[in-house]
């Protein structure tokens, strides 16, 4: 077996700015990330949607970057870029040929530095933020089915319930001292990490960091809310309508352990036994064994990178025909069956060496087929802004391939339970909804 | 037209010298059963990532039914002469390996990657699913089954509605035209059609096979070699279909989406092929006027006025036509403003030549981003496709970034002029019709449908 060892180098700055470098001279390419430890579960109550609105400002402005530069310096560099947000972290990544590398370091640290925004970029990337709710959500077929649907049903504190792309109110009522507020507590050198990967040596990429990052002052320790959920005691459930879609849908996430905790390799490890494709268990019973199912997959949102209560959630789309009792009765066959009788000894070996091949691909893994190294950069993120141990990225792996039958066992039977699990039917408004249960 | 100036950023670091781009040596065969091999060496992770290609899509089919290509490929993963569907899925999880099969306009596919340690199992799977396919009638039937629902919940999709129409527009009688089959033609798919599309495409000499990854070109070869060796099978006939009339005058096609939030914009014209002497031009002006997040087009409509979230411009390049296309999801009430600014763009790109400034970093965009395609091994899988498919010249990787740089302003112009064919544009709308009619038909003649695909007005 052939190991796959990453060369990496990380530093803290006296700012608290962590830095990470991962050389590779592969190709004349270097990707740039800033990842700050801010994510849609604890942006401001009132304010849902506004970690993500945030993530659009910081494309608007800095104080030596007016509107709409960030975005030309990079491309006429001949490079990509974008951001996203997720539940605990906000992400700001770059790939551009070598020769750009300063350039961006000199932009991320700008708007790191200060954030130079008005109201006529706030009401236009609010105007933005809509249409992409709309494309992605409101005017899809199960747009949104099941991230933003389950929240809701599964979870009772606020930070783990509301809606992350947010309601259209909250968006309308953000205003600037908002915008600067979230930029002042969270976006300060010590809550993030930037990541130079790819075409740099490694001393080049700390001095340069330390050139262009280490005149922007360290800010008070951010406050995190508390995400903890109270102890769930019952099967909770919830119903939304499908607009546009004719068959009915229906998600299934139980709680997981918290990341890195003793039981989270195995869980990964059934997650892929159930979810893992063509061969993982739900797809063959539920879509080509008994045919209830059109559509069943799921997992495990973002492993490596959730840091508060999550879930493995199914998504089903099901035969009209079949009712939404008898499709989870199906899928309650599926999940007693590994409950009773774990996993042979060959699948637990196949599971692992897909295991150890997807990771691979992970960290190679473009967005798009134009981001090298994302998923790499991502791995590294986590594992320093979560538990400042970025080297884990050499030796996750042994973890999971460590897994025995026993515990997948003891995990099925410990975390998929009906009183630790939620369930949303979404249902169709149209025609073949009639025959639904 | 963009309402505020756009200021400029101080004390931006300059670009260094460049590092130079070095493509991989490609290791190119032919083997005596006609199948074209190329391989390149790629070393960044333990894996390897292939595509067994056959020249022959759903649109060399589409006079026995549509999507016959795609419903082929689908079975094909489902059963050989040895090993049922199940076993399939379990081999290919035991070696680490994800594989797909697909089908194109003019294509057929499949696709996979994996382990290099275990290479040889993953190609001997491929050239069993190549060869040795089963169609077992269950699988057939399930496959059928599926691909009913699936043609169901597209028609639900606005971005699907959109692209049919336009292509039903700009291809009329040209098999392109149809981009998915309709419920009675899926349920009318035999299981005997399947097999003999099988028989008649899926042979060497109609083959490309491509492999990237971690791995030495001559002992891959060898492997590649004895694994696909033995195979025979003849190039199938092909037919070209008559060439579709170029639609003249701007038209709009209204898809009725009763209750849409939103109105799904699609507009194109015809353009060219991959092939065509004017490819890298028309690339360079589709980037500036729309293929970039720093183009005209996105500035214009997202940046300035916030009427969409991702407009996009592209050129779409099959085999035997291209055309130009403008998306743009946009809020219901400004749907006229929207279709002004997308026209306006154009035509000021067939009016006034392009400032050196903004062409020098449309240029280093579009080579920058060509050569990340070295940085990844699926990267550089579509970048030999690419050549591959298109029979493009051996250092058309090593020439693209001199031919995009050697373009002139006057180049741009030109291209603009002759391939955004601004008055010739046809216009999907795909969203709700008493919210958006009026403004829709400012711009041409309209005809409205409903989602199945029928004209309601």
């Amino acid at each position: 077996m052939k190991r796959l060892q990453v060369g990496i180098e990380s530093t803290t700055l006296a700012n608290g700015l962590k830095v990470v470098i991962a050389p590779d001279t592969t190709a004349p390419v270097v990707t740039v990330g800033v990842y700050y430890k801010i994510g849609f579960r604890l942006e401001p109550q009132g304010r849902s949607g506004f970690a993500h609105l945030f993530e659009h400002m910081m494309f608007q402005g800095s104080a030596n970057a007016p509107k709409m530069q960030h975005i030309k310096l990079i491309n006429s560099s001949g490079g990509v870029l974008n951001g996203s947000t997720s539940y605990d972290v906000t992400n700001y990544y770059e790939a551009v040929p070598s020769n750009a590398l300063e350039r961006v370091l000199w932009l991320e640290a700008d708007r790191m530095r200060a954030l130079k925004v008005d109201d006529e970029n706030l009401k236009n990337q609010r105007d933005v933020v809509k249409e992409e709710v709309r494309v992605n959500v409101m005017n899809q077929p199960y747009g949104g089915f099941p991230w933003l649907d389950m929240p809701p049903v599964a979870f009772r504190n606020w930070a783990n319930a509301h809606n992350f792309y947010g309601d259209f109110a909250d968006l309308d009522a953000a205003d600037l001292k908002d915008v600067q507020a979230f930029f002042n507590t969270y976006y300060v050198p010590n809550n993030a990490v930037l990541l130079v990967l790819g075409d740099v040596k490694a001393e080049d990429g700390i001095s340069l960091a330390k050139k262009y990052f280490s005149d922007i002052p360290a800010g008070a320790a951010p406050p995190f809310a508390d995400p903890s959920e109270p102890e769930q005691t019952e099967e909770r459930r919830g119903n939304v309508e499908e607009k546009f879609g004719t068959l009915p849908a229906m998600a299934i996430g139980y709680v997981m352990p918290k990341r890195r905790t003793a039981d989270w390799c195995a869980t990964a490890l059934l997650d892929q036994a159930l979810h893992g494709g063509r061969a993982g268990r739900l797809h063959r019973e539920l879509v080509l064994e008994k045919q209830i199912a059109v559509e069943a997959d799921g997992g495990i949102d973002d492993i490596f990178g959730y840091n508060g209560p999550t879930q493995m959630t199914t998504r089903i789309l099901h035969k009209p025909e079949y009712s939404s009792e008898a499709t989870l009765a199906a899928f309650d066959a599926v999940i007693r069956e590994v409950q009773q009788n774990g996993i042979s000894a060959d699948e637990l070996e196949q599971l692992k060496v897909k295991w150890r091949s997807d990771y691979y691909a992970t960290l190679e893994g473009g967005r798009g087929g134009y981001m090298p190294k994302y998923g790499l950069m991502h791995l590294l993120a986590c594992f320093t802004l979560f538990d400042n141990q970025p080297q884990l990225v050499n030796t996750i792996l042994d973890g999971f391939l460590a897994v025995t039958r026993e515990e997948i066992q003891a995990v099925a039977n410990k975390y998929l339970r009906n009183e630790k699990r939620a369930i949303v039917f979404r249902t169709p408004v149209k025609v073949g909804a009639k025959e639904a249960a | 037209m963009a309402t505020r100036t756009a200021e400029v950023a101080t004390g931006v670091p300059g670009l260094s010298a460049e590092r130079a781009v070095t493509w991989p040596k490609r290791t190119k065969a032919r083997l005596a059963n006609g199948l074209e091999v190329i391989l390149a060496e790629a070393h960044s992770i333990p894996k390897f990532h292939g595509e067994l290609f056959f020249r022959s899509g759903n649109a060399a089919l589409a006079d026995r039914a549509p999507g016959l290509a795609e419903i082929t490929a689908t079975v094909v993963r489902t059963g050989t002469a040895k090993r049922a569907s199940r076993q399939i899925e379990e081999d290919l999880r035991r070696i680490g390996a994800d594989l797909s099969s697909s089908a194109g306009a003019d294509t057929s596919a499949i696709s996979f990657a994996g382990l290099s340690e275990f290479s040889e199992p993953l190609l001997g799977l491929v050239n069993e699913l190549a060869r040795e396919a089963a169609f077992p009638e269950a699988e057939f039937d399930r496959e059928r089954r599926q691909k009913l629902e699936e043609v169901k919940l597209e028609r639900t999709q606005p971005g699907f509605l959109a692209s049919e129409r336009l292509r039903k527009v700009l291809f009329g009688a040209h098999p392109y035209a149809r981009v998915s089959p309709s419920e009675e033609q899926v349920a009318a798919y035999k299981r005997d059609d399947l097999q003999e599309v099988y028989r008649e495409s899926y042979t060497p000499e109609n083959g490309l096979l491509l492999l990237v990854g971690d791995f030495d070109s001559q002992a891959m070869l060898q492997s590649v070699e004895k694994v696909f060796g033995a195979w025979t099978g003849k190039k199938p006939e092909t037919k070209t279909a008559a060439a579709p009339a170029y639609p003249r005058g701007r038209r709009v096609y209204l898809v009725h989406v009763p209750g849409a939030v939103q109105t799904q914009i699609l507009t194109g014209c015809h353009a060219i092929t991959r092939k065509h002497p004017d490819w890298v031009k028309l690339g360079l002006t589709n980037s500036l006027y729309g293929g970039a997040f720093n183009s005209r087009l996105v500035m214009n409509i997202r940046e300035d006025k916030g009427y969409t979230y991702s407009p996009r411009s592209g050129v779409h390049a099959l085999r035997q036509h291209g055309y130009f296309s403008v998306s743009a999801a946009v809020r219901n009430d400004v749907v006229a403003a929207s279709l002004t600014e997308i026209f306006y763009e154009m035509d000021k790109l067939r009016s006034l030549p392009v400032p050196e400034t903004e062409l020098a970093d449309a240029q280093n965009y579009l080579s920058g981003v060509f050569s990340m395609g070295l940085a990844t091994q699926d990267g550089l899988l579509s970048q030999l496709s690419t050549v591959g498919l298109n029979e493009l010249p051996d250092d058309y990787l090593e020439t693209y970034r001199a031919k995009v740089r050697a373009l002139t302003p006057e180049d741009l112009l030109a291209t603009a002029r002759k391939y955004l064919d601004s008055a010739n544009m046809q216009i999907a709308v795909v969203g709700d019709r008493a919210q958006i009619e009026a403004q829709a038909a400012l711009f041409g003649e309209i005809e409205i449908f409903d989602a199945q695909g029928k004209r309601i007005s």
